[in-house]
């Protein structure tokens, strides 16, 4: 057995992350870790990885009882990890990132630069990932700083490789990639632990499951032995269907029309129309500029032209500020950077943008405010230690449903959620269609951007297909996923991972 | 817990201390002259904990201060009422945040850079007017501001609780409080939730000069004399009794509360060398020490809730 973790126990102050966690990992195995967003996993792999040391159980490397107290001593034992959150350098250039802390240097103590930039160039275009070494991080798309992360962990593990929800954020041939990558790793003799909450991409790597439900490891078994329908069961422990079946509601008005809105380089003559009670969805390729599109009619970014109508009059909106004025609410893609206050409690996250209705000249109303806190933990089933909690604390998928609750929490007519239920759990998902679908009801137009084709299918009633900055085709609700597919595929070009 | 409550442990420990070690701490009159002492700073390091909590920082507070004493005394000089002197003196010190907030969000520029400028014109401005002269035609009951007794307790000590419980309740129950927290830890995320955050900074550096021209009256009013060079190093001051307070200057942290004790530490640990005898010199390396020493131990506590 290479990593043997018996009983593992973390507390963070008054919560507990995990109970009971167990795990055990044999050389050349694709070992796969499911669970609801707060289980534990994240919590589990810092641990191995030696970000953050345990308070109790036994953790063994190779047969012998090991205790990490940084991430070096867990890289000295080939042990790599590709985080769930960035935690890259912004300033510096991938080359620079991929090698930060196992810099080449000369006899001198002078770096290699050029030397090590042409190993980074190399170690990408050995996986055709659209980058370039030289460009600044910071720069990059959600899913171009995933990619360098997997990078910077091939370069430097050896023994085991911990991707913890790699493709959250990636394409599907990048997200193809990355399981070739595995599988490469796994015949190199390498172990691999991996964590998702897409249940699909399962079967395409996994050999062995473990499941961690509220910090304790509830059930290891091959994955040919267990199917779907079970593995969600042991994740929420109950009975659930995977499918949300969503009624169409009835129709009305029109809410917001856009017209021909260009914003150079990816938005290009987009016109569409959302009307009160409809799901539109908006599918495409990562790249098409469809979050573009959503940042520049929420007045992010100002459109180079093109008008924007609300209920039929004309608006001008150049800030975020007069979008929510005139009754949008943008639920952005990177939730970490644009829509979390991390060192803030997670209630008043919530509230944020619900200010207004809860003040009077400027002075908070707390029990109102508490109330809708209150509400949306519950609607969206936020697991923190209460609404004090600091928001950076909670696991990834509760921070994601917390921007969520944000901006359901503020009453807008217009909602675009763009890629609504990346990182969150099976349940958590179902819950957040729930949400949807009764905003839709109660007469709210809906714009939802996702890459997931099959929720796409499942939620909306038409579906918009953007490819290369246009509209390329709309389709009815009930299509399939070769329709969308063929409307959207075009070969990706580099230039569109940076903005 | 116990170190969030190290601020607070620390300056019952020094107070405790102080009155074993000096006969002379725990009389009345020197407690006054204590609080007196410290209201100055107290009152702008109000307005600095806003300031930094919304992401911001204010390295001019001390010329603000002197321009503001100096115009107030300056009116009054001419023979305008006292209340009126204390008005151009307050509203001096509103226009020169205003300034400096109007120029970090237009111009985008780095708020200590903008202000390290500031500091200087204030500054330069204050000296102009005054041709390097203090003012000292004052009315003599212009003294009862920064002087006086009301219900036994010294005057500033009342005009510092009333900024003090206004400052809390901004920062708690507004939403100008609530957004600043929210700018100052993420201000990109406080930006897509639809909050004014060039209006919402400009204001905070406003208010912050408020208070600080109300503490240049105090401070003149405890002179007798409208100084062009008052104030010189009070920034750094004020800075330090937010941050030995628990304020971050990362922005999104700090309290009224934390940002008093951290200035009455201060203040009794430079009336205490004073009882003791110790020299001024070796008083400015303590001070410093301890800014260090609670910044290291807010730190640690952070560091243990995360890992
Ligand atoms: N630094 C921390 N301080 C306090 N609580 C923490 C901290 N890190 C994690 N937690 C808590 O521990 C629990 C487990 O978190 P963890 O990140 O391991 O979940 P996860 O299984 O990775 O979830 P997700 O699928 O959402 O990523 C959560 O309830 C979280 O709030
Ligand atoms: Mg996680």
């Amino acid at each position: 057995m290479l990593l043997h973790l018996g009983g593992i126990q973390k507390r963070f102050g008054g919560v507990t992350a995990l109970k009971n966690g167990s795990l055990s990992v044999r050389q050349g195995e694709v070992h796969l870790l499911l669970g609801e967003n707060g289980a534990g996993k994240s919590t589990l792999m810092k641990i191995v990885a030696g970000l953050i040391a345990p308070d109790g159980g036994t953790f063994e490397w190779r047969g012998s009882p090991v205790r990490f107290r940084a991430p070096v001593e867990a890289a000295a034992h080939g042990i790599a990890m590709v985080h769930q959150e960035s935690l890259l350098a912004p300033h510096l250039t991938i080359a620079e990132n991929l090698f930060l802390g196992r810099e080449e240097v000369c006899r001198a103590g002078l770096l290699k630069r050029s030397r090590m930039r042409e190993r980074a160039a190399a170690l990408i275009a050995q996986h055709k990932f659209p980058l370039q070494a030289d460009w600044r991080v910071e720069k990059l798309t959600p899913a171009g700083k995933q990619l360098v992360e997997i990078c910077r962990a091939v370069v430097s593990g050896s023994s085991l490789m911990i991707f913890d929800e790699p493709t959250s954020s990636l394409s599907e041939s990048e997200t193809r990639e990355v399981f070739r990558i595995v599988r490469e790793l796994r015949e190199r003799g390498m172990a691999v632990i991996y964590i998702t909450h897409r249940l699909e991409e399962l079967r395409a790597v996994g050999d062995r499951v473990t499941i961690l439900r509220d910090g304790e490891t509830v059930h290891t078994a091959p994955l040919g032995e267990i199917t779907n329908d079970e593995i969600i069961r042991q994740m929420v422990g109950r009975e659930m269907s995977a499918l949300y079946h969503r009624e169409p509601a009835k129709v009305g008005e029109e809410l917001l029309r856009v017209e021909r809105i260009s914003r150079k380089p990816l938005v290009k003559e987009v016109s569409l129309t959302l009307r009160a009670g409809e799901i539109t969805g908006l599918a495409g390729l990562v790249g098409a500029g469809r979050s573009e599109f959503c940042r520049a009619v929420f007045g992010v970014d100002h459109a180079d032209s093109g008008q924007v109508y609300i209920a039929g009059k004309p608006v001008e909106i150049n800030s975020p500020r007069q979008a929510v004025q005139a009754g949008l609410a943008l639920i952005p893609e990177d939730r970490q950077h644009y829509g979390l206050a991390t060192l803030r409690p997670v209630g008043e996250n919530i509230s944020l943008a619900s200010l207004p209705l809860v003040s009077t000249f400027g002075f908070l109303n707390q029990r109102a405010e508490r109330r809708i806190i209150d509400t949306y933990m519950a609607r969206l089933r936020i697991r923190a230690g209460s609404p004090k909690q600091l928001a950076g604390r909670l696991s990834g998928g509760n921070q994601q449903k917390a921007v969520i609750a944000k901006w359901v929490a503020r009453r807008a007519r217009v909602f675009l959620f763009d890629e609504p239920t990346r990182g969150i759990d099976v349940g958590a998902k179902a819950e957040v269609f729930q949400v949807m679908d009764e905003l839709a009801r109660s007469g709210a137009a809906i714009l939802m951007v996702s890459s997931e084709i099959p929720e796409l299918l499942q939620m909306a009633d038409r579906i918009l297909v953007m490819r290369q900055g246009r509209i390329s085709g709309e389709l009815p609700g009930r299509t399939t996923p070769e329709q969308i597919m063929r409307l959207a595929a075009l070969e990706t070009t580099t230039s569109e991972f940076a903005s | 817990m116990i170190q969030r409550l190290l601020p607070f442990l620390t300056l019952i420990v020094l107070f405790v201390g102080l009155t074993i070690a000096s006969p002379f701490f725990l009389t009345q009159t020197n407690l006054s002259s204590v609080v007196r002492q410290t209201a100055v700073i107290n009152i702008m390091a109000l307005g600095m904990t806003l300031i930094i909590i919304a992401g911001g920082i204010d390295l001019s507070v001390g010329s603000i201060l002197a321009l503001g004493g100096l115009l107030g005394t300056m009116a009054m000089a001419q023979g305008y009422p006292i209340w009126v002197g204390i008005g151009v003196g307050v509203l001096a010190g509103l226009a020169c945040g205003l300034a400096n907030g109007v120029l970090t969000t237009q111009l985008n520029i780095n708020p200590f850079i903008v202000t390290l400028g500031t500091m200087g014109i204030v500054r330069g401005l204050a000296l102009i007017i005054s041709n390097g002269l203090p003012v000292h035609q004052i009315p003599p009951r212009f003294s009862f501001l920064g002087e006086g007794t009301l219900f036994g307790l010294p005057f500033v000590l009342w005009v510092l609780l009333l900024c003090a419980v206004a400052m809390h309740i901004l920062l708690e129950n507004t939403r100008l409080g609530r957004h600043s927290f929210a700018i100052g830890s993420n201000p990109d995320a406080a930006y897509y939730a639809g909050i004014p955050v060039k209006f919402d900074t400009t204001i905070v550096y406003a208010i912050g000069g408020l208070l600080t021209g109300l503490a240049g009256m105090i401070e003149a009013s405890r002179l007798m004399t409208g100084q062009p060079t008052a104030g010189n190093g009070y920034e750094l001051q004020a800075i330090a009794a937010v941050v030995i307070g628990g304020g971050s200057l990362r922005g999104g942290e700090g309290s009224v509360v934390g940002t008093l004790i951290g200035a009455f530490i201060m203040g009794l640990l430079s009336n205490g060398s004073d009882l003791l005898g110790i020299s001024p010199y070796v008083q400015q390396a303590i001070i410093g020490a301890v800014i260090i020493l609670a910044v290291t131990f807010d730190e640690l506590r952070k560091r243990k809730m995360t890992a």
